[in-house]
């Protein structure tokens, strides 16, 4: 049996430490954050994590979701989990107070989400999915719309779903052929969607369906689709559940993992036509729809982060108790986390999990800069970041997850690759990670030609020069500066790479798309020892200062070390790939493929 | 001068608690006093202190102290120290030493120890914290030490051919705070798992003899029914039965573990137990490497063998 | 009725401590800190009984240094309406503890105190006893079911071996057993409010308790690693070692 606990100590570590309490001071419409009301707000909902979610996820993952009559059964348990979660006020942490959420910093809510997935990802999908939903709903819906919808969507007694994905319409959304046919104030919708996650169950009162389609009208490609609300209980104007809409589950998807996680087929308007509402404009969908973008990438690197963290939890725990062979020297067999290559790959695990937390709640950090700054200036600048690390977040946070799990299972040895301890879940369940909400070898050619190469490498220049300054502040300290040394190596390598790509680029357009994944890749490492190195000096600060918590600065100290010297070393190793152009790629005829 | 021990009874005698109580006491190094409270039977009490090396036993008789009421048996109790110089008040770790020393301490102004596991010398003693994952050795020059002892960790003491001294306590006004409505005792049903002092639990071994073999052994012993992963996904019993990491964590005095492999998970939610017993044919079950006494025997035979062995001879 | 809910953090249950390596205690840094279970019990039922009517107010009270004031603001989430914390640095043994709470009793005159059975870091069991000592009240230890009836409450006690079922007079101290209920899990909107209310605070010399202490810590120690068992050769002699040498049978 997998355990899992809320790492709340290490969430607070980033959030109070690394990034500073202070950074969210005087942002606009936000609840003050002390780090007393942090440890709370991380406390309870890591509680609920814990004890309610987490003893589900191998129930969820054994008995998957059923359909009978377009009905879906969830795992048992999974609905009162849900409702628990909804009651207990966490799906609406960081939504505006005007439509009943807690006004709570992105920052904060993201530790929250990072938990609820490492408890239970399929569980945790439900509320993500709505929170996109909710988003769109919030930014785009006109009056009416969030007046009837907003509420019980930020509450969480409605779930939301994303209905972007038809059989021809994958990572290519202008291939989406789901009619909307106008029909007074509303429009009817006929055509199927796949792979809707959560989209259809009965652990909440109603389904709102967001769902991209075309008009009669619309243009051909992405600039004929528009987004609308489907509701599966239209909604009556004082603001009860009316009839059933057209709307039905037609299948469930049979999937490698999150198996409590509904995967549906959603047919529409397979009779009279299904209700839905426009949602802002016609024909702006797809625009819509990338305005949270950036959330839902955001959510799958969490979602990583997550799995990972409870990986690494299980196989210490597996490491400790188990006993088998010896120390060098040693008489007794010994439990296996005594063993240096055990000790590594717990390292690696955690080193990489560490990096990738840091990464994503910094990230959020600038979300909420971004939205709430007083300050314009500080707000777009915030917002080019936010962009910048998004890609980052959503690819390396979830390939590392991945091979975290892969490790965790090889901490376990035999004992990792049979069900009986719930380790293979971790891999099976996160592996989705690295495919939905764009591909992360779409992550990698957004990140390197949109958030890199256009704007001339500007935005991660301003994030490499504050890595600079920790490069300085590890070199001052005798103890560190060999830490400082390894990033300076590092960031020069990326610093070449982006330079070498905006001069080849210009010429040879497929270039930077051949290079894109190891660039991603090395600007991930390089992007996790400029934070790891942060915790370095922030461990150090603290250990001078005698606080009470030496055990843990130690680890956090070792930690950075570790990846200083294990982890960000093989940023150098992409370099040739991101330099060696794609010529060998393209030789091959297609046939001999 | 000397030690008062509370006497805990059945109604008839002492418990075997107190009789290792005394011997506590005695390691105190003055002689050993005992009270018995109670109505009629308390004489029979104080007679079954007899051997046990305890002086005088004073009877503290009467309509409060028979219902075992703290609020006036304390009260009591705190007058007879004072009276006779008592420089140490022990009782056997129990819920009604619980209930009523630290009354008691804090009417004597004094910072008692719960549940003392080893005394090293009249004033170093060992006990618990933690729920038992640490030892504190403390230094206690109170005036009067007032003391809980795990019964457990003490010999009974030494039959000597003594007998008490039997004194008659003049009772004390009655304070009138708390009435006894009802006692239940728990017999036929079994106890909670999670607090049981004895568990039985059967793992996929146990479909060789059946549960119900399990269940006698259980009642027999006034146990509740554990069960492992595996005989709970084998359907023999009940989900809510299960011990492991994250299902039921249990530390009864005795765990019997019958037909149980030993994962870690199922270990971890039981291998604080005191003490832990393996029925199991496979000689190499790590069940074994945790337990106390370890018994390689098919259940089939194991578990009838042990119902008769527990018959009262 | 009034009801006062006494409360400590402690270290999470979860948590399993270590010792120093010097022996000179146990090493709590980096460690989870929560309120100790069994006055989560006690909390819960003060805040029900004010749900059903029968209690008018519930203040939470804790002895402790200003982090220990996490606790109290994790019991107004709970639904307590005021909280107030003794002032001590150190921390204090549960007789010092007992005369504290002895101290805001005088000033908040409760009709009941309800309180965990036990803190599970030094597993004394005593606080609950020794308060209705100092106060003279009737003391209802172990409860796991708590109704009131006219001026009184009949609470019954788990006892080794069944139950106890007492009626005590009010005001009384009753502490608490985890299975008088199962608490509720603190909801997000609660422990937003709960982080706005002030908390009061008393300092020991203003309510003239001494917190020395009366006993020395010598040391702690880890208990020994269980030794290696003994195998027996039948049933009979399983019988026989758990009669006269584990003597748990």
């Amino acid at each position: 049996m997998t355990t899992y606990r809320a790492p709340t100590r290490d969430l607070r570590f980033v959030i109070e430490e690394l990034i500073g309490l202070e950074r969210l001071a005087g942002l606009a419409d936000l609840e003050a954050v002390t780090p007393e009301l942090l440890e709370a707000v991380l406390a309870e909902a890591g509680r609920l994590a814990d004890e309610v979610w987490a003893p589900l996820n191998v129930t969820g993952d054994q008995q998957g979701c059923s359909l009978t009559d377009g009905a879906v059964a969830l795992p048992e348990g999974f609905a009162d989990a849900y409702r628990a979660f909804v009651e207990g006020g966490w799906n609406g942490i960081n939504a505006p107070p005007e439509h009943g959420g807690q006004g709570l910093p992105a920052v904060v809510a993201s530790a929250t989400q990072e938990m609820w997935h490492g408890a239970n990802m399929a569980l945790a999908l439900a509320p993500m999915l709505s929170a996109g939903a909710t988003t769109l709903l919030q930014r785009h819906g006109d009056a009416s719309l969030r007046e009837r919808f907003l509420g019980k969507l930020v509450s969480g007694e409605w779930t939301g779903t994303m209905d972007l994905s038809e059989p021809q319409a994958g990572s290519d959304l202008g291939q989406v052929a789901c009619r909307a046919v106008p029909d007074g104030d509303a429009y009817r919708l006929h055509g199927e969607k796949i792979y809707i996650t959560w989209g259809e169950h009965e652990a909440a009162e109603n389904i709102i369906h967001l769902v991209l389609a075309r008009t009669p009208d619309a243009p051909a490609g992405h600039r004929g689709i528009s987004l609308f609300l489907v509701p599966k209980y239209l909604v009556e104007a004082d603001g009860s559940l009316g009839a059933r809409n057209d709307v039905h589950c037609t299948a469930l998807e049979d999937k490698l993992g999150i198996h409590g996680s509904p995967t549906c087929t959603i047919a529409y308007g397979d009779r009279e036509g299904a209700v839905g509402y426009l949602v802002g404009e016609a024909h702006r969908g797809l625009k819509y729809m990338f305005t949270m973008m950036n959330e839902a990438r955001h959510k799958v690197g969490l979602q990583g982060v997550g799995v990972a963290e409870r990986a690494y939890q299980q196989a210490v725990a597996f490491a400790r108790e188990r006993i088998q062979g010896r120390r060098p020297g040693g008489e007794a067999a010994v439990p296996i986390l005594h063993h240096p290559d055990v000790r590594r790959m717990l390292m690696t695990m955690r080193a990489q999990t560490e990096a990738m937390r840091a990464l994503a709640l910094l990230a959020a950090a600038e979300m909420d800069v971004a939205e709430h700054s007083p300050d314009e200036t500080a707000r777009a600048a915030a917002q080019r970041r936010v962009d910048l690390l998004t890609p980052v977040v959503k690819a390396v946070a979830t390939d590392q997850a991945v091979e975290t799990a892969s490790l965790g299972i090889q901490v376990h040895g035999g004992m990792g690759y049979v069900e009986e301890l719930g380790v293979p879940q971790l891999l099976r369940d996160v592996r989705i990670a690295p495919i939905y909400e764009g591909t992360n070898g779409i992550q990698a050619q957004d990140f390197t030609l949109r958030k890199v190469l256009k704007d001339g490498g500007e935005t991660l220049e301003g994030v490499l020069a504050e890595a600079d300054g920790v490069v300085e502040a590890l070199r001052a300290d005798s103890a560190l500066a060999g830490l400082g040394d390894g990033l300076a190596e590092a960031l020069a390598a990326l610093r070449g790479s982006t330079q070498r790509l905006l001069r080849d680029g210009a010429d040879d357009a497929l270039v930077p798309l051949t290079a894109a994944t190891p660039y991603l890749a090395q600007a991930g490492l390089v992007l996790g020892g400029w934070l790891m190195g942060r915790a370095a000096l922030v461990a150090r600060q603290q250990g001078d200062a005698g606080s009470g918590d030496t055990a843990f600065y130690t680890a956090k100290l070792h930690t950075a070390r570790f990846y200083m010297r294990h982890v960000l070393p093989r940023a150098h190793g992409y370099t040739p790939a991101i330099r060696g152009g794609s010529d060998e790629l393209e030789a091959i005829d297609d046939e001999h493929w | 001068m000397g030690v008062l021990v509370f006497a805990e009874h059945d109604g008839a005698a002492v418990t075997e608690a107190t009789r290792r109580a005394v011997s506590a006491a005695s390691a105190l190094g003055a002689p050993v006093d005992a009270v018995v409270a109670g109505g009629d039977e308390a004489e029979d009490v104080a007679a079954s202190l007899a051997g046990t090396g305890v002086g005088r036993a004073w009877l503290c008789q009467g309509a409060p102290y028979a219902d075992q009421l703290p609020e006036p048996l304390a009260e009591r109790l705190v007058a007879l120290v004072r009276a006779e110089g008592y420089e140490a008040v022990v009782a056997a770790t129990s819920t009604q030493a619980r209930d009523l020393l630290p009354r008691v301490a804090a009417g004597l102004d004094v910072q008692m120890l719960t549940d003392v596991t080893a005394i090293e010398d009249t004033e170093t003693f060992v006990r618990p914290n933690y729920t038992g994952s640490v030892l504190a050795r403390l230094r206690c020059r109170e005036a009067v030490q007032v003391l809980t002892v795990r019964a457990t960790n003490f010999a009974p003491p030494a039959a000597d051919g003594t007998s008490p001294a039997v004194a008659r306590l003049e009772p004390g006004t009655d304070p009138g705070l708390s009435r006894l409505l009802e006692v239940q005792r728990t017999d036929s049903s079994r106890p909670e798992l999670a607090s049981a002092r004895v568990v039985v639990a059967g793992g996929r071994g146990v479909a060789d003899v059946g549960v119900g073999e399990l269940e006698a052994l259980a009642d027999r012993l006034g146990a509740a029914i554990g069960a492992s992963r595996g005989a709970v996904e084998a359907g023999l019993l009940p989900n809510d039965a299960q011990v492991g990491l994250t299902a039921k964590v249990v530390a009864p005095d005795l765990y019997i573990a019958a037909g149980i492999s030993g994962s870690i998970y199922h270990v971890s939610g039981m291998k604080d137990s005191g003490v832990i017993v393996a029925i199991n044919k496979d000689p190499e079950a790590p069940i074994f490497d945790v337990a106390d006494y370890g018994l390689v025997a098919d259940l089939r035979e194991a578990l009838p063998q042990l119902l008769e062995a527990l018959e009262p001879s | 009725m009034k009801v006062l809910a006494a409360v400590k953090r402690v270290v999470d249950y979860n948590v399993r401590v270590r010792v120093r390596a010097d022996g000179s205690g146990v090493d709590t840094a980096n460690t989870r800190m929560a309120m100790n279970p069994f006055d989560e019990t006690a909390i819960e039922e003060a805040v029900r009984l004010r749900e059903a009517g029968t209690a008018s107010e519930v203040v939470a009270v804790t002895v402790g240094d200003a982090g220990s004031e996490e606790v109290l603001r994790t019991a107004l989430a709970f639904g307590a309406d005021r909280a107030l914390r003794v002032e001590s640095d150190a921390p204090l043994e549960p007789l010092a503890v007992s005369k504290a709470l002895a101290a805001v009793a005088d000033r908040e005159q409760p009709d009941l105190v309800l309180m965990g059975k036990q803190a599970i870091d030094d597993d004394s069991n005593q606080v609950g006893q020794m308060l209705a000592c100092h106060l003279g009240w009737a003391q209802a230890t172990f409860a796991c079911a708590v109704t009131p009836a006219d001026d009184e409450l009949h609470v019954v006690r788990e006892v080794d071996g069944g139950q106890r079922t007492v009626a005590v007079a009010l005001p009384a101290v009753v502490t608490t057993e985890l299975e008088l209920n199962e608490p509720r899990y603190i909801k997000l909107p609660s422990i937003m409010k709960a982080k706005k209310q002030a908390i009061e605070r008393l300092g020991l010399a203003e309510i003239a308790v001494d917190g020395s202490p009366r006993l020395e810590l010598l040391g702690v120690s880890e208990p020994p690693p269980r030794e290696a068992g003994e195998q027996v050769d039948s049933a009979a002699a399983l019988v026989d070692r758990l009669k006269n040498e584990a003597q748990v049978i």
